[in-house]
């Protein structure tokens, strides 16, 4: 009888939980956010360094044109609205009504010609490719801007985010050295949070800013970033919530994998759409025996990208098939239809390649040597090179680790080209034009520029592709000429693709409605809120 | 009086050639590293033009032979014009300003803690040799004496930040609170406790050992059987006359390792996110941020050199046989 009872009110109870209405989630209002951004920023001006410390700092002071769904279509953030004209040459902007710059100054059309031509074309470090075809900014009324391009420039409208087009106030930065401008880590924006106080070594602080435009918000009184050189260290304050995020993988895979197991904690990889990191090997094709394609397409054949994805990245990461992430596929530029490196027989592949080269398997069974840079950003790419070292052996190719700063690597590959076969990681961004030409447009080849055709190829067929894909305004007609892109550039194996990267993004589960776009973390944070 | 501010003045005088030489010591073995500040700024803007590139370099005068920027350097050294770091756009003497106090705090507290305890478990230990008292403290000694700080560092998070949850992870203060006043003294002092006993351990040990062997030295010596046969009783004899004789080499030890601390401080900084200068100084490494680099060596020379001279002085109150000159 007692055993009966004590299940009757067991019933009750759990019927009374099941039956009890979930409330709506209503945004709570108030709270400090703490956000671990990993490494501290070398400074706040977002306008002459796209670093992303940088940005998930910077996106939340200053506003953009435009914000971005998920399927990169743009929505409005200042400009209330806009129309392209029919050659894609006009772009009208209209903005937002009663914005004010946080020193309480209004916001107008001339900040927008200031910023675009003064400073994005002059200072930024993409902005001279992004607008190089932008002639004018003309400004016909204060809430109006209207952009003259010399040709269509169909990825510029997929950079006009607060990221990485922010918008300044024209009143401060048009006096004194732009390089060196006194408000460069003092920022004043129109965004949801204002810049309060920057103490070196511990933390920024930024203040919500009452006089948002998007009436209401944002919701959170408070945003403080906190720097933490130490990857265990960071773990702890995870796990122990004296902190709410860490974004592009400041968590090491191989914590994340555990603290995702935890009630109070979760863990994204969505968020990077419009970054889409791609790990690629870059091989210079113009040393020995690099030069010669088969051995770059037996290379590419040896490397064995699932077995690299589940142990050095912790299953974080999909095969890359070809320099555009398959983020792409939503409109048409990603294509799988390339020579395939990942085959079940690739090892095979790889020897008969090597065989027919002229490169045959010597006594000892080896072929040649090499000599593998390893990319100087932490203890993955280390374990990469390890991995790879493996995998080379079994194709008979010896290769020698070389593991070296950043400021030694960065001259080794990219001013003296004193390499062979140097692993990578590139943002490929939410359009080709700004992040996959650099790698293989033979203009490209600029000693002394980070990050440009290190592996010097110069193939007139990809560049009459990269220039014509540049200037095409019709989205399908575009989506072709980088799918032919994909194909010859894949054939010609300049590079080797590894994977797509996926970066995580590991939450405290109070904080709500961080993530509303490709850009993730580098987006205003005007919606989120904490319970 | 008049002798020994004679002798500061005369080891102050000294000093500068030394701080000198390091200056252009350092200079000269920085500029031997491959790469620099605008190619590590270039490389972290993701993409950047050559153009932009020789721009930056004009900017931070690293267009200039090395001779004519070694001598603008000197120059402006010797006039306490430590220069302008390009990276984080401020004076390196700001910079440094705003992370010394922590360092300090940290090294302060760090040294207090070792000798102290150091000493302490040194004289328990030299008292009671060979009992259990000496091995425990020995063995002990040798532990912390042999553990990476990094590791101990993280062990210690782990298990009182987080498994006990008594003390916070890391960094200075709760930085979303925003305390003030006593609070806020309390809250630092919270935050200092772990890396503070973490960067002790080490040296902890070390002058553990140190002081047990001198005060076992000391305990022979003829002037112990004088005080003895005067009739001391064994506190006295251990109190007045043996522990000051065994502290010199400690001190000494303590002096020389200012300078190591120093280096010390950079794992315990990074492992705690420590605001303090050792971490600044990694990370300006990497960036080739040389200016800064070059200014908080110049601090780090300065504090050592004060600290040795401290550390003379030191002697003579303990060891009034000792005379300066």
């Amino acid at each position: 009888m007692k055993g009966f009872r004590w299940l009757a009110s067991a019933v009750v109870v759990i019927a009374m939980v099941v039956l009890t209405p979930i409330p709506a989630l209503a945004q709570k209002t108030g709270g400090t956010l703490v956000m671990i951004v990993q490494p501290e920023p070398p400074s706040l001006a977002s306008y002459q360094n796209t670093s992303a410390p940088i940005g998930q700092v910077s996106a939340k002071i200053y506003d953009g044109l435009l914000e971005y769904g998920f399927d990169f279509k743009p929505q409005p953030s200042l400009a209330k609205s806009w129309t392209v004209s029919p050659d894609g040459k006009t772009i009208t902007f209209k903005l937002q009504e009663g914005v004010k710059f946080h020193d309480g100054k209004p916001f107008t059309s001339a900040d927008v010609q200031f910023t675009y031509m003064n400073v994005l074309k002059k200072v930024h470090p993409r902005g001279p490719i992004t607008f190089r075809d932008l002639e004018a900014v003309e400004t016909p009324d204060p809430l109006t801007a209207v952009f003259r391009f010399k040709e269509a420039a169909p990825y510029a409208m997929v950079a006009l985010s607060g990221y990485e087009s922010p918008i300044l106030p024209k009143h401060v930065f048009e006096s004194g050295d732009l390089m060196n401008h006194p408000n460069a880590n003092k920022p004043i924006g129109t965004g949801p949070f204002k810049f309060v106080d920057w103490e070196k070594g511990q933390y920024i602080r930024l203040d919500r800013n009452p006089d948002y435009w998007r009436k209401g918000q944002p919701y959170l009184d408070r945003i403080v970033m906190r720097f933490i050189a130490d990857a265990g260290t960071r773990t702890a304050a995870m796990e122990k919530q004296e902190a709410h995020i860490a974004a592009f993988s400041a968590i090491p895979g191989v914590e994340v994998n555990r603290l995702k197991a935890m009630p109070a904690i979760d863990v994204t990889t969505k968020g990077y759409e419009m970054v889409s990191p791609l790990v690629l090997i870059e091989l210079n094709t113009t040393k020995k025996p690099l030069d010669n394609q088969k051995v770059r397409q037996a290379l590419s054949y040896a490397i064995d990208r699932k077995a690299i994805i589940d142990t050095v990245f912790f299953g974080f990461g999909k095969p890359a098939t070809g320099p555009i992430s398959s983020n792409f596929e939503a409109n048409g530029f990603y294509t799988n239809d390339v020579r395939n490196y990942a085959a079940p027989n690739a090892v095979e592949m790889a020897n008969k390649l090597l065989d027919e080269a002229g490169y045959p398997r010597k006594a000892d069974g080896t072929r040649f040597e090499i000599v593998h840079d390893i990319i100087p950003y932490g203890e993955d790419w280390r374990r990469m090179g390890e991995l790879i070292v493996q995998q080379l052996g079994k194709v008979g190719i010896k290769t020698t680790l070389r593991y070296e700063d950043v400021p030694t690597w960065l001259r080794r590959i990219y001013t003296n080209y004193d390499f062979e076969f140097n692993s990578n990681f590139l943002f490929t961004l939410p359009d080709p034009v700004l992040g996959v030409h650099r790698t293989y447009w033979s203009k490209n080849v600029r000693p002394g520029a980070p990050f440009s055709n290190s592996a010097r190829l110069t193939l007139p067929k990809v560049d009459q592709l990269l220039e014509a894909a540049t200037v095409e305004p019709d989205q399908a007609k575009r989506a072709k000429l980088y799918q032919d892109f994909q194909k010859a550039v894949v054939d010609e194996a300049p590079v080797i693709w590894v994977t797509e990267l996926q970066f995580t993004t590991v939450t405290s589960k109070k904080l709500k409605d961080y993530l509303v776009s490709p850009l993730g973390v580098y987006t205003s944070f005007n919606r989120a809120w904490l319970e | 009086m008049l002798t020994r501010l004679r002798f500061i003045a005369r080891r102050l005088a000294l000093a500068i050639p030394t701080v000198l030489f390091i200056v252009v010591a350092n200079f000269v073995l920085l500029h031997l590293a491959p790469g620099d500040a605008a190619e590590v700024l270039a490389g972290e803007a993701g993409s950047a033009t050559p153009e932009m590139v020789a721009r930056l370099r004009t900017k931070f005068g690293l267009d200039q032979p090395y001779p004519v920027q070694l001598a603008r350097y000197v120059g402006n050294t010797l006039t306490f014009d430590l220069g302008y770091s390009q990276r984080h756009g401020m004076s390196v003497a700001e910079l440094i300003g705003k992370r010394l106090p922590a360092t300090l705090l940290l090294m302060g507290t760090t040294i207090v803690i070792a000798v102290g305890v150091g000493v302490l478990l040194g004289v328990l230990a030299a008292r009671g040799l060979n009992t259990w008292r000496d091995h425990l403290i020995s063995v002990l000694a040798l532990l912390s004496y042999a553990t990476p700080l990094f590791w101990a560092g993280l062990m210690l998070i782990v298990l009182f930040a987080i498994k006990l949850d008594w003390l916070p992870t890391s960094g200075m203060e709760t930085v979303a609170a925003f305390y003030e006043g006593p609070k806020r003294i309390a809250d630092i002092a919270r935050h200092l406790v772990l890396p503070a006993v973490t960067l002790s351990l080490f040296y902890l040990a070390l002058y553990t050992r140190l002081m047990r062997a001198a005060m076992l030295e000391q305990a022979d010596m003829d002037y112990v059987t004088t005080a003895r046969a005067k009739g001391l009783d064994e506190r006295s004899v251990v109190v007045h006359h043996i522990v000051p004789n065994a502290l010199l080499p400690v001190v000494t030890m303590a002096g020389v390792q200012i300078g190591a601390l120093l280096g010390g401080s950079v794992i315990v900084e990074t492992v705690f996110a420590w605001p303090g200068l050792g971490q600044l100084a990694f990370d300006s490494l990497f960036a080739r941020d040389l200016n800064l680099l070059l200014g908080i060596f110049f601090i780090c020379a300065i504090l050592v050199v004060i600290a040795n001279l401290f550390v003379d002085l030191v002697y003579t109150w303990l060891d009034p046989r000792i005379e300066l000159g």
